[in-house]
C-alpha cells in the first residue's frame, strides 16, 4: 500500500514536473516574501528587509536542488534529465561526438560480431541432449607415420561397450557416400553407417518415425534415416516418406525415420543417409580395422578426467597382445572436437576485438578528460547552483552512457557485414551456421555499452566532478587541470600505443605466417584443374572397375578445352587417413609397429596431369598392366624415410595386412611432396600404385582429376554429358576446383589473419588519434604560454620540438611497453601458426617504423600548429 | 547565542508536532519552530521544504494554496491521518529515547 502510494506520487511528480516546479518556485518566493515582510514590521527597509530575508533563506537554487535529490524517485528523474543533458551535449559538439560515436563503433562493433561467431561456435547448445557429456574417443598410436590418432575399431568398440565403468553408452559410426537412384537424376550424397546405439548416446531421436534398433542392425536389414534436407530436398517433404522404400546403391532401403532440420554430427558438413553400421561377423574380433568414431556420452558424475583414465588403462588391457603393442586412447569433448582449430582463432579474435575496444575506450578517456577540463566553468556553475558531487557524477557517466548506446547502434551497424565475413568460419561440421543478431548476441553488446561508459566514463567523471566553484569560476573558463592530470592522460597515451603495437605485432605474425601457408608447396599445379568424384560400388568386379575408369579418362579427355585429365581414388588434400602398414624387403613383420604409408591408386597420366615432378626415375606407362610385375612410385617422404643416401629405385615392399599373399611392389619412381592428407597437414610417407595393379586393396571411389585450357567450371556441363553417356545412373559428386579446394582449407587462417590484421590497423589508427587528441588539446590549452614564449623570442621551430618531443617520447614509451608485452604473445600465439616460426625482429622493426611514422605525423600536426600561433593574437585572448 | 543543529531525524517529528494544531506554511512553520525553542532552532528552506515535501509524497501532509491572513497566496500543510498515527508513534519513541539518555547521563 506504501509502496503504491509512492510509486503513485513519484509517477505524479514525473508527469507533473514542470507544474511541481513552478509549485516549488512560487512556494520559496512566498517564504522569502513573509520572511521580508517581518523584516520590514521590525523596522528594516525594504532593500534591508529582501537582504536579510535572502540570507535567511540561504540560497533558492540549492534549496530547489535539494527538494529535487530527497524526493522519491528523484534519480529516475535525473537519470531521465541526464540523458537529455547526453544528447544535447552531442548536439552541441558534433566534432567531438562524431570521433567518439565512430571509435566506440569500431569498438563495440568488432567485438560484438567476433562475439556472436563466438557465440555460435563455443556457447550455442549442439543438437544433442546434455551435449556437454558427450566425447569422442580416439586411440593413441603415437608411433605410426602418418597420424597419431585413429578411428577405433568396430571390434574395440564392442569390448568398450562390454567392459568400460565410466559410459552410460557408446556409438560407432562411419563416414561414407551413398548414392540415391530411380527417382530423379542419380545423386552421390554423404553418408554414416552407424551403430543402432547412435540415437540414444546422442539423445536424439528422429523427427519422424524412429531409429534402427538393435535386430535391424545386428541382422543388416536394410533400412535407413534420412536428414530433414534430403526429404525437403528430393522427397518434396512428401508426408508418407517413412515406409517408402529408396534405392541406396542400387539396394532397396525402407525409409523408417527422418531426423530434425537442426540435426548435424562431424565430421562432414551435411550427412543425408544413416544406415545401419552391421558389422560382419570377421570385423566384430578384427582390430586392425581401424574404421570406427566413437561417440560416447559420460555416466553422470563421471568426470572427462576419470573417464580419460580409466579408457586408457582399458584399452592398454583389451591391446595387450596386439602385434603392433598396446595403446592409449584420447577422449576428446565432442564440442572441441567439432569446433576445431577454429576455437583457437575465435579466442584470438575475441581478445583482439577486446583489445581494441579496450583502445577505443582508453582514446575516449583521453578526450572527455580534456574536454572535461575545458568544461570546468560548466560544472562550477552546476556545483555552485547545489549540484553535489554524487549528482555531477551521475551527470556524467550518464553523458558516457548515452555516447556508447550512439556507438553500440552505429557499431551494429559495422558488425553485420563483418559478421558475413565471420560465417566462413564456422567449422565445416556445423554446416553453413548463419551468424544472426539474436537476442544473445545483443544482450552481449549491451552489457558491453554499459561496461565501456563505466570504463571510458569513470576517470573523467570523477575528475570533472572535483571542481572547487571559486577556482572554476575565477579561471575565466580555461582549462584547470593542470600538470597533475597530464601523467594520467600520457600514461593512457602510452597504456594505448603499447596495445597497438601488441596488435601489429601479432597481426604481423599471423599474415606472415598466412603467406607462408598461401605459399606451401602443394607439389602440382593448382590451377585450371577441375575435380570430381564418382562412387564406383556399381563396378565390383575389378576388371569391369579398371576398364570404367579408363573410359571415364578418355571420355573426358575427349571434351574440347581438357588438355589432359587423370584419375586417382582420393581427390588430394581430402582424405585424412587411408593409410596402411607395409614393410619393405628384409624387414621382418615384428619389427616395424608403425610403418605406415598413405596409398593412393592413380592413372597413368595422373602425374602430368596434375603437374607434379618426379625427382628420379620414371611415372606409369601403359605396360604397367594388371599382368605384369606390380610397380609403385613413392614420395620424398617415403625414399627419405627408407633410403635416405641412396636411390629407392628397383626397391620392393608389399602390404602388412595381407601376409604372404600380398605382391611385392618394386619402386620405380620417386614424387615431389603432395600434401595428400590435407594443404596445411605435415607430409607423411605416401606410396602411388597404377590403378590397374589394384585388385588388392582396392577403393569403390573414384576421382578424377582435368587440367583445362579454358575456365575449368564452363565444361561441367559436358563433363557430365561424357559421364552418363558411359552409364546414365552414374553420379558425379562434388564437383569443384582445385583451387576452391585449397582455399577451402586455408579459410580459417586466412579469415584470422585477415580480420586481426584489420582490427590491428585500427588499433594503429585509434592510438594515433589519441596522441594527436592530447597532443592538440595541449595547443589549445597553452595557446597563451606559447604566445608569450614567442613574444619573449622562441623561435617557431623550438615551440614546435617542444611539442613534437613530447608526442615522440610518450611514442617511444609505449613502443618498448609494447615490444615486450608482443614478445610474450607471441609466443601464446604459436598454437594459431601452423609449426610455422615467423621472424619476430623483422615484423617488430617494420612495426616499429610504422608505429614511429604515424605517430610522428599525428604529433607534427598540432605541434606546427602550435608553432605558428600568432603571439599577438595568443595574448589578446586573455 | 549559536543556533542548535536540529538533531537528526528530529525535524520530521516536530514539523507534525507544529502541525497537529492548525494547517500552516512553510514560513510559518519556521518560525513557530524558532519560537517554539526559544530560538535555540532555526530552519532554513534547504532543510525544510525537502522535509516537507518527503513527508507529503509520503502521504502524511496534505498540501494546499490558500490565502494568508495578510491576504497573499502560500501553500498550507496539514496533518493526515496517517500523518498523525505516524506522530504518535514517533513522539513515544522520542519520549522513550530522551528518558533513557537522561537516566544515563544522570547515572553515569
Amino acid at each position: 500500500m506504501k509502496l503504491l502510494h509512492r510509486l503513485a506520487s513519484m509517477v505524479r511528480w514525473i508527469v507533473n514536473r514542470n507544474r511541481a516546479e513552478a509549485d516549488l518556485d512560487d512556494e520559496l518566493q512566498a517564504f522569502v516574501d513573509m520572511a521580508a515582510a517581518d523584516h520590514v514590521r521590525n523596522g528594516a527597509t525594504p532593500a534591508e528587509a529582501r537582504r536579510l530575508a535572502t540570507i535567511q533563506v540561504g540560497g533558492v537554487e540549492q534549496a530547489k536542488e535539494r527538494v529535487r535529490t530527497d524526493r522519491h524517485g528523484a534519480w529516475l528523474d535525473a537519470a531521465g534529465r541526464d540523458v537529455r543533458h547526453g544528447l544535447r551535449q552531442i548536439r552541441r559538439d558534433p566534432g567531438f561526438s562524431a570521433v567518439a560515436i565512430a571509435t566506440l563503433a569500431l569498438g563495440i562493433g568488432g567485438i560484438t560480431a567476433v562475439f556472436s561467431a563466438f557465440d555460435a561456435v563455443l556457447i550455442r547448445p549442439l543438437p544433442y541432449a546434455d551435449a556437454d557429456r558427450l566425447v569422442m574417443i580416439w586411440l593413441e598410436m603415437a608411433k605410426t607415420d602418418v597420424t597419431s590418432r585413429h578411428n577405433a575399431t568396430p571390434a574395440e568398440w564392442i569390448e568398450w561397450r562390454r567392459l568400460n565403468t565410466v559410459f552410460s553408452d557408446l556409438a560407432s559410426s562411419q563416414p561414407g557416400d551413398a548414392t540415391i537412384s530411380g527417382d530423379g537424376d542419380p545423386e552421390q550424397v554423404p553418408a554414416r553407417k552407424v551403430s543402432w546405439t547412435f540415437w540414444n548416446v546422442l539423445g536424439v531421436q528422429p523427427a519422424l518415425g524412429r531409429g534402427f534398433t538393435e535386430d535391424e542392425d545386428n541382422k543388416s536389414v536394410p533400412v535407413v534415416v534420412i536428414s530433414h534436407g534430403l526429404w525437403q530436398r528430393r522427397f518434396g517433404g512428401a508426408p508418407d516418406i517413412v515406409g517408402r522404400r529408396i534405392s541406396l546403391n542400387d539396394t532397396p532401403y525402407e525409409v523408417v525415420g527422418v531426423m530434425p532440420g537442426n540435426f548435424y554430427f562431424m565430421p562432414s558438413r551435411e550427412t543425408d543417409i544413416w544406415m545401419p553400421a552391421s558389422f560382419p561377423p570377421w570385423m566384430r574380433t578384427n582390430f586392425t580395422w581401424h574404421d570406427a568414431q566413437i561417440v560416447a556420452r559420460l555416466k553422470p558424475g563421471v568426470t572427462l578426467q576419470h573417464a580419460r583414465q580409466s579408457m586408457a588403462a582399458l584399452s592398454l588391457r583389451i591391446t595387450a597382445k596386439d602385434f603392433r603393442g598396446p595403446h592409449s586412447v584420447i577422449v576428446v569433448p565432442l564440442r572441441e572436437e567439432i569446433a576445431g582449430k577454429t576455437q583457437t582463432a575465435l579466442i584470438l579474435l575475441l581478445s583482439a576485438s577486446g583489445t581494441l575496444l579496450l583502445i577505443a575506450c582508453v582514446n575516449l578517456t583521453n578526450l572527455l578528460l580534456s574536454r572535461g577540463a575545458a568544461r570546468g566553468r560548466e560544472v562550477a556553475v552546476r556545483v555552485a547552483l547545489g549540484a553535489g558531487r554524487a549528482r555531477l557524477i551521475g551527470q556524467f557517466l550518464a553523458e558516457s552512457l548515452v555516447l556508447a548506446a550512439c556507438g553500440t547502434v552505429a557499431g551494429l551497424a559495422l558488425a553485420l557485414p563483418a559478421m558475413r565475413f565471420l560465417e566462413r568460419l564456422v567449422p565445416e561440421a556445423m554446416g553453413a551456421a548463419r551468424l544472426t543478431l539474436d537476442w544473445r548476441v545483443l544482450a552481449f553488446s549491451a552489457a558491453v555499452t554499459f561496461a565501456a561508459a563505466l570504463m571510458f566514463g569513470l576517470a573523467p567523471a570523477l575528475r570533472g566532478s572535483r571542481v572547487a566553484p571559486q577556482e572554476g569560476l575565477r579561471d575565466g573558463g580555461r582549462g584547470t587541470a593542470g600538470a597533475r592530470s597530464h601523467w594520467f592522460q600520457h600514461s593512457l597515451i602510452v597504456v594505448e600505443t603499447a596495445l597497438a603495437v601488441v596488435m601489429l605485432t601479432c597481426g604481423g605474425l599471423l599474415l606472415q605466417t598466412f603467406q607462408h601457408l598461401r605459399n606451401t608447396d602443394l607439389g602440382m599445379r593448382s590451377e585450371r584443374l577441375l575435380t570430381f568424384e564418382t562412387p564406383l560400388f556399381r563396378y565390383k568386379d575389378f576388371d569391369r572397375r579398371a576398364a570404367f575408369i579408363n573410359a571415364e579418362v578418355d571420355k573426358v579427355r575427349a571434351i574440347p578445352g581438357v588438355i589432359s585429365a587423370g584419375s586417382i581414388n582420393l581427390i588430394p588434400f581430402t582424405n585424412f587417413a587411408s593409410a596402411t602398414f607395409y614393410l619393405l624387403e628384409g624387414q621382418s613383420r615384428d619389427s616395424i609397429p608403425g610403418q605406415v604409408a598413405l596409398i593412393r591408386n592413380v592413372s597413368r597420366d595422373y602425374f602430368a596431369t596434375v603437374g607434379a615432378e618426379l625427382r628420379e626415375g620414371r611415372t606409369f606407362a601403359t605396360s604397367d598392366q594388371k599382368s605384369s610385375a606390380p610397380v609403385a612410385i613413392v614420395n620424398e617422404s617415403f625414399a627419405n624415410r627408407h633410403f635416405p643416401d641412396r636411390s629407392p629405385l628397383g626397391q620392393r615392399f608389399k602390404f602388412g595386412s595381407l601376409g604372404d599373399k600380398g605382391y611385392w611392389y618394386t619402386i620405380v619412381g620417386v614424387v615431389k611432396h603432395i600434401p595428400e592428407n590435407g594443404v596445411l597437414a605435415e607430409v607423411k610417407p605416401a606410396v602411388y600404385r597404377p590403378h590397374e595393379q589394384c585388385d588388392q586393396i582396392g577403393d569403390l571411389n573414384n576421382g578424377i582429376v582435368i587440367r583445362t585450357a579454358v575456365e575449368p567450371t564452363s565444361i561441367v556441363p559436358a563433363v557430365r554429358q561424357a559421364i552418363w553417356s558411359l552409364d546414365k545412373d552414374q553420379p558425379l559428386a562434388r564437383i569443384q576446383t582445385m583451387e576452391e579446394l585449397v582455399d577451402r582449407q586455408l579459410s580459417t587462417p586466412s579469415q584470422s589473419s585477415a580480420l586481426l590484421a584489420a582490427f590491428a590497423l585500427l588499433a594503429l589508427l585509434l592510438a594515433s588519434l589519441g596522441i594527436y587528441g592530447v597532443l592538440s588539446y595541449a595547443v589549445t590549452q597553452r595557446t597563451s604560454e606559447i604566445g608569450v614564449r614567442m613574444a619573449l623570442g622562441a623561435t617557431s621551430s623550438a615551440i614546435m620540438l617542444s611539442f613534437g618531443r613530447r608526442g615522440l617520447a610518450l611514442t617511444l614509451t609505449g613502443l618498448a611497453c609494447g615490444l615486450v608485452l608482443a614478445s610474450i604473445a607471441s609466443r601464446l600465439l604459436t598454437a594459431l601458426l601452423y609449426g610455422f616460426h615467423p621472424d619476430y625482429l623483422p615484423t617488430a622493426a617494420v612495426v616499429s617504423l610504422i608505429l614511429v611514422g604515424v605517430a610522428a605525423l599525428a604529433c607534427f600536426i598540432p605541434a606546427r600548429r602550435a608553432s605558428r600561433i600568432d603571439p599577438m593574437i595568443a595574448l589578446r585572448q586573455e | 547565542m549559536e543556533k542548535l543543529d536540529i538533531p537528526q531525524g528530529t525535524l520530521d517529528l516536530m514539523i507534525l508536532t507544529i502541525l497537529v494544531r492548525d494547517p500552516l506554511h512553510g514560513y510559518g512553520i519556521s518560525q513557530r519552530l524558532a519560537v517554539l525553542s526559544h530560538d535555540q532552532f532555526q530552519v532554513n528552506p534547504g532543510s525544510l521544504f525537502p522535509s516537507l515535501y518527503r513527508l507529503e509524497q509520503d502521504g502524511k501532509l496534505k498540501a494546499e494554496w490558500r490565502a494568508t491572513e495578510n491576504s497573499r497566496r502560500a501553500k498550507y500543510y496539514r496533518l493526515t491521518a496517517s500523518g498523525r498515527r505516524q506522530l504518535d508513534r514517533h513522539r513515544e519513541r522520542w519520549t522513550r529515547v530522551s528518558l533513557a539518555v537522561a537516566s544515563v547521563l544522570e547515572g553515569a
